[in-house]
């Protein structure tokens, strides 16, 4: 024979599972990742839809992330002074902030600018919008119980966080629409109640607008609450492949296992699909959709206001809670507190969010119920949890409403006194009609018998005798499963057993490499 | 509350003694310019140099916006049609009292410019379909241009007075400098995109999509109802620009990136991501998923 070595001799040579496996090995030698490999590779995912809602905000957050970096390779953080003479010529000459004008600068000047700032904010507003449906999810099904309260409370400080950063991004590119909404932000932090005017100073580094809150925002905005946030994101799917997956209860499904598809091959492929489909959608929003167009606002000047000026819709409920707040002030004390602005803006969403994040120990304690919970409720199963749900999505959608009542008032042609009324009475009435109404369905589907289950196909097939026979069909046509072998653990990745004895002589332990 | 009542008291004796007097004022101003109300600096413009036609100024000093005084000769048929279409409320002598009517019930046209009466009528509004309403909309004008300003020349006949109708010269306007006056002077009300919006009490500011140049300018001479009268504070030129920026980058937008979504801002963006975006998403995770 010579030297040559053939193709099969190379393969073999590479092991059973080739130059993948090979590298693997070498990697596992190293590391020891075959054990944490496998196990995440063997993650079970439970197969229902409602599951996926939660990677909606997973992949979106990756796209903000993504487009977030190409924004700020040119966005310029400062509150200096310059003129504009760039290609867009309604703005030419005119004195403008830096940032003002790197932002426009980004939408006309550099190639697909407009479309990653577009996709970012789109991105956003789909990122909190599929928060806030996980969330619903999570809570009517009751996910959040026992031993998950932990990431409910994640969960809760996301979306918290998320709604902040959207903010501060909104203000960075300093035109006149996101100007008024710093001034805004300025005057509801001044109006806590003592410490308001330090704590405005102090966040603005002086009086309104000074020359560092754009520095300021920018750093939040792309390293501090993303930092913290990517830890949190990272922390709640360690505790989501930790405690695994909850499910709906069902055939075979019980509280001690989780019935499902593997990470590898079945889920991996279909959430990475997942994450092409949002990526897909966020783009062809960004290209077809226009979003926040900031040239035509032009520059934020404190003389200069634009009427019909609404925040992003996640902060919706806040901007309609201080529409249609009453002018309410107290003085006394050698103090004003501005209660029109304290309530609605500082102590609502206080109590909104405390709700919150109480809610997993109230439910304990109202209910008494410490078991562990791996199986989900359906929203009927709990009449009351699901109508105190919502109650509280009933009020913030009002609130949400009322933050376009002139928009409604000129485009239904009605008096924006009358809007401002309706959404006050609305407000405050809506909780108490959605609670029973809730209450009422939920109960009533959970007593009716196959109340809120989808219904079972019969197959009817007629005998050669002339009768007839109704069997259930399965769920879907042809769909019909067949039990497959275990996969066999591949030999590389063989679990040692701990011996178990331990060597206490003298306080030193010996443990057994793995 | 008492204190309250004896201020609402005195403020209405002094709007009872006020307004007569304020009336009688355009009759000795017959030697100065006479423009629409009695409001004293109303009209004055800060242009230094005023071009005055038979003792009236017929332009603020510059070559932006032509005045052009409709013709005396249509006079006598603007008054046929006034006595059809506008005598049943501001009566047979243009004072806004009708046949049985009480004084101060409607609007006195004399003494009003011709730009006043044209923006009315050729932007619909007059003949009013509902003369109750709290604030006549924008509609199909009834009436033709050229009858339009033949009401104009009759009742300018009764008292002839300024603004007469503009003519604005839109080419040579600085876009850049009209969009800056326009956030200055027009967006609080219009909105920064030019949909207009709800103010209070069933009164709005209208959308200006698709008002005429001569109608813009007319309004910003004029100050149609609830709309400031911008005379001393803009010049030709300004108005001209402001013109140029309002049918241009407001009536046609460009939107590079993408549908303008009605220019309603975060409302309809809200909408947008929630119902296409995350709509959609949600009904793909739902076809990916298993649905029992």
């Amino acid at each position: 024979m010579s030297d040559t070595i053939t193709k099969r001799q190379r393969q073999r040579a590479g092991g059973r599972y080739g130059a993948v496996g090979r590298a693997l090995g070498e990697l596992d030698d190293r590391l020891g990742v075959a054990r944490g490999g496998r196990t995440f590779l063997d993650k079970i995912f439970p197969d229902h839809w409602s599951f996926m809602l939660g990677e909606i905000a997973l992949y979106s957050f990756v796209i903000l992330l993504a487009t977030g970096v190409f924004l700020s390779l040119y966005y310029v953080p400062s509150s200096t002074i310059v003129t504009y003479h760039g290609s867009y010529l309604p703005l030419d000459g005119m004195p403008m902030t830096q940032a003002y004008q790197s932002s426009v600068n980004l939408s006309f000047a550099v190639r697909a600018g407009l479309l990653m700032r577009q996709m970012h904010h789109w991105a956003a507003d789909i990122f909190i919008g599929s928060m806030v449906v996980h969330m619903a999810r999570v809570f009517f099904t009751g996910a959040f119980r026992k031993p998950r309260e932990l990431n409910w409370t994640i969960g809760v400080t996301l979306l918290t966080l998320a709604i902040v950063n959207g903010f501060l991004g909104y203000s960075l590119p300093d035109d006149l629409v996101s100007g008024t909404g710093i001034r805004i932000a300025y005057s509801i932090i001044l109006s806590v109640p003592l410490v308001g005017t330090y704590l405005a100073f102090w966040v603005f580094g002086g009086n309104y607008p000074g020359t560092v809150i754009l520095q300021r925002f920018f750093i939040l905005h792309v390293l501090v609450v993303p930092g913290i946030m990517l830890a949190l994101v990272t922390f709640h799917l360690i505790l989501l492949v930790r405690q695994k997956h909850t499910q709906f209860p069902g055939e075979g499904r019980t509280e001690d296992n989780v019935v499902g598809s593997p990470m590898f091959p079945v889920f991996m492929a279909k959430t990475t699909g997942f994450l092409f489909i949002v990526a897909g959608v966020t783009a062809a929003m960004g290209a077809f959709f226009q979003i926040n167009p900031i040239w035509q606002f032009g520059p934020y000047d404190a003389a200069r206001i634009s009427y019909a000026v609404q925040p992003d819709w996640y902060m919706g409920f806040l901007d309609g809670a201080l529409r249609i707040f009453p002018a309410w002030q107290f003085h006394g004390f050698g103090h004003t507190i501005p209660l029109e602005v304290t309530i609605p803006a500082v102590i609502f969403p206080g109590l909104v969010f405390g709700l919150a994040y109480a809610w997993p120990a109230l439910e304990r304690r109202v209910t008494g119920d410490h078991a562990m919970h791996n199986l989900l409720d359906r929203p009927s199963d709990r009449p009351k949890r699901t109508a105190a749900g919502v109650a509280v999505l009933a009020l913030i959608s009002m609130l949400f409403i009322a933050s376009s009542t002139d928009v409604i008032a000129n485009y239904f042609k009605v008096s924006l006194n009358t809007v401002l009324w309706t959404m006050r009475i609305l407000v405050l009435i809506s909780p108490f009609v959605a609670y029973p109404i809730a209450y009422k369905i939920a109960k009533e589907l959970h007593e009716t018998k196959g109340g809120g289950r989808r219904k079972v196909t019969n197959v009817v097939t007629r005998t050669e005798s002339g009768e007839y026979v109704a069997v259930p069909a399965p769920a879907y046509v042809d769909d019909v499963r067949e039990e497959l072998e275990p996969t066999p653990v591949p030999v590389f990745i063989e679990e040692t057993e701990p011996t178990g004895e331990d060597d206490a002589s003298g306080g030193v332990r010996v443990v057994e490499r793995d | 509350m008492n204190t309250l009542r004896h201020l609402a008291r005195y403020a209405l004796a002094a709007a009872a003694i006020g307004a007569p007097l304020a009336w009688a004022l355009p009759a000795h101003a017959a030697n100065g310019p006479v423009y629409q109300t009695s409001r004293h600096n109303a009209g004055t413009p800060n242009s230094d140099v005023v071009t005055k036609k038979n003792g009236q100024i017929t332009s603020y000093g510059d070559s932006a916006i032509t005045y052009n005084v409709p013709s005396p000769a249509l006079a006598a048929l603007g008054q046929a049609l006034y006595l059809q279409n506008c005598a049943s409320c501001h009566g047979t002598e243009a004072n806004g009292v009708p046949a049985a009517g009480t004084t101060g019930a409607f609007p006195n046209l004399v003494g009003l410019g011709p730009a006043t009466i044209d923006f009315w009528i050729e932007s619909g509004r007059m003949p009013a379909a509902d003369p109750r309403a709290v604030q006549a909309p924008r509609r199909l004008p009834r009436l033709t241009h050229d009858q339009a300003l033949a009401i104009a020349a009759w009742i300018n006949s009764l008292s002839p007075s300024y603004p007469a109708i503009p003519t604005v010269n839109v080419k040579s306007a600085n876009v850049a400098q009209g969009a800056a006056l326009f956030a200055l002077n027009c967006a609080a009300c219009h909105t920064i995109e030019g949909d207009g919006d709800a103010l209070a009490r069933s009164t709005f500011a209208p959308s200006l999509r698709n008002i005429p140049a001569t109608q813009v300018a007319e309004a910003i001479r004029t100050g149609p109802g609830n709309m400031p009268r911008f005379t001393g504070n803009l010049s030709d030129y300004q108005v001209a620009d402001i013109v140029k920026y309002v049918t241009t980058e407001i009536q046609h937008p460009r939107n590079p990136g993408g549908l303008g979504l009605g220019g309603l801002g975060p409302v309809a963006e809200g909408f947008v991501a929630l119902l296409v975006g995350v709509a959609v998403l949600a009904l793909v995770g739902f076809w990916v998923g298993e649905r029992q």
